[in-house]
């Protein structure tokens, strides 16, 4: 399910989770299930950015391609 | 039998009279030159001047510019840049000749070109002030530029499919063609040829036929290039002529014009946008797409220069709430020395419940020490750490 989140619902998520460990909000008991919830997130937003730059990174290759033909 | 004399005794009498009278005697007139034959080897140009009235010929007498004068016909069309031709309205000087043979005729000695030109251009004024008069929605004069339906017409982004209006195998169709294939930007264009005679009486016939058959084509076209080369002899005539001009100007495709003269702008230059030779007018089809191409990149770079900073800013982000998680992460939090305290198989946060004689469990990074509570006492003040 989780791998179906948005690169934003994901991040959303994520920076929740980081603020509330900020704010020192998370009770140490909960701390290893919400280390192991943001490290899934941080996951899915690492694989969906690479994805997206690797993209961009092709679609301007392509563009400067077909320039040079 | 009447008394007779011989015809040759009355042809060197009207000789005797005609020298009596005009010997050694010039005169200027004005005149129409018409059946204009010119034999440039021979260096003659056999010719009737003419006067008209109400449409009518009024006069006519053969005359001829013998070789010694033949100059000035050489000399008319290099300044009117136009060819002596039929129909030219002339003053020139001349003197009468009999000729026992070939009868009475007028040696040209001499034309007044300016007063040719001083014609010209008075049709030329009449042309363009009829055009404005005639026109009034579709060619307008503002600050001495002819404003036109056809060349206040938007170009096209780019320019690729052309319409090129020239002679067969001129140098405007050579000039314009080399200068199209040999672009430094390797750009292509579809050009197609219609090809006419693009000088002489009867051109501005001929090239508004050329127009209409482009107005027909299947092909849109994105602009038309009216093309010649610039020989000795540039004869702007065509260009000059009403209907041509005003067909021009109603196009409803852009025109350029490279016809190649300098001492004038012709009528349809004034009307489309002119270029002087075929050369400028490829170069400038050349630099529109190139304009428009830079455009285009800088757009591009812009773009992708965003995207990739929204991509960084993104990663940075990323990159950040990633250190914070791993420096909240329990393993963390005891390879860094700190000890979490287990009470009834619960992480102690306050440590209210916890009374002396408790049980407790420290789990450090590798070890778990078991203890009982022998003490509890209050900070004396708040430890940072």
């Amino acid at each position: 399910m989780k791998n179906e989140l948005t690169y934003s619902a994901a991040y959303s998520k994520l920076q929740v989770l980081v603020e509330e460990l900020e704010d020192g909000e998370i009770p140490l008991d909960k701390l290893s299930e919400k280390v192991k919830l943001a490290n899934e997130l941080i996951l899915i937003c690492e694989t969906k950015l690479r994805k997206i730059e690797t993209e961009i990174k092709e679609l301007s290759e392509i563009r400067k391609q077909t320039k040079k033909k | 039998m009447p008394d007779y004399i011989k015809l040759s005794e009355l042809v060197e009498n009207i000789q005797e009279a005609i020298q009596n009278r005009f010997e050694g005697e010039v005169f200027w007139v004005s005149a129409r030159a018409m059946n204009v034959k010119k034999y440039e080897i021979n260096r003659r140009c056999y010719l009737t001047l003419e006067e008209y009235e109400n449409g009518n010929k009024t006069v006519e007498i053969k005359s001829v510019f013998w070789s010694n004068y033949y100059g000035e016909i050489e000399k008319f069309e290099k300044q009117i840049k136009q060819p002596f031709s039929n129909g030219t309205e002339i003053i020139c000087k001349v003197k009468v000749r009999f000729h026992k043979v070939y009868g009475l005729n007028i040696d040209v000695m001499q034309i007044d070109v300016a007063h040719t030109l001083g014609v010209l251009e008075l049709e030329r004024q009449r042309t363009l002030e009829r055009l404005l008069k005639e026109n009034p929605t579709t060619i307008q004069l503002f600050d001495g530029f002819y404003q036109t339906h056809n060349n206040r017409l938007a170009l096209p982004l780019i320019i690729e499919n052309i319409a090129l209006i020239t002679a067969p195998n001129s140098d405007g169709q050579r000039d314009f063609q080399q200068e199209i294939k040999r672009n430094k930007h390797q750009y292509n264009f579809e050009i197609t040829e219609f090809l006419t005679t693009i000088q002489g009486d009867n051109a501005h016939v001929l090239i508004l036929e050329q127009l209409k058959l482009i107005e027909k084509s299947k092909i849109n076209f994105d602009a038309v290039a009216i093309v010649r080369g610039g020989g000795s002899l540039t004869d702007f005539k065509p260009f000059d002529d009403y209907e041509l001009a005003k067909y021009v100007a109603n196009f409803h495709i852009p025109i350029f014009t490279g016809i190649g003269h300098d001492r004038n702008q012709s009528i349809v230059d004034l009307m489309a946008r002119e270029q002087k030779t075929p050369t400028k007018v490829a170069s400038l089809f050349v630099d529109h797409n190139f304009e428009f191409e830079n455009n285009l990149i800088e757009l591009k770079t812009n773009f992708f220069d965003i995207i990739r900073e929204k991509l960084l800013y993104a990663r940075d982000n990323l990159n950040n709430a990633n250190r914070i998680i791993k420096m909240a992460s329990p393993q963390k939090i005891l390879n860094r020395g700190f000890a979490i305290i287990i009470y009834k198989d619960k992480i102690i946060t306050d440590p209210k419940d916890i009374k002396e004689a408790s049980e407790l469990q420290t789990l450090l990074k590798n070890e778990t020490i078991h203890s009982i509570v022998t003490k509890k006492s209050r900070n004396e003040k708040r430890i940072d750490i």
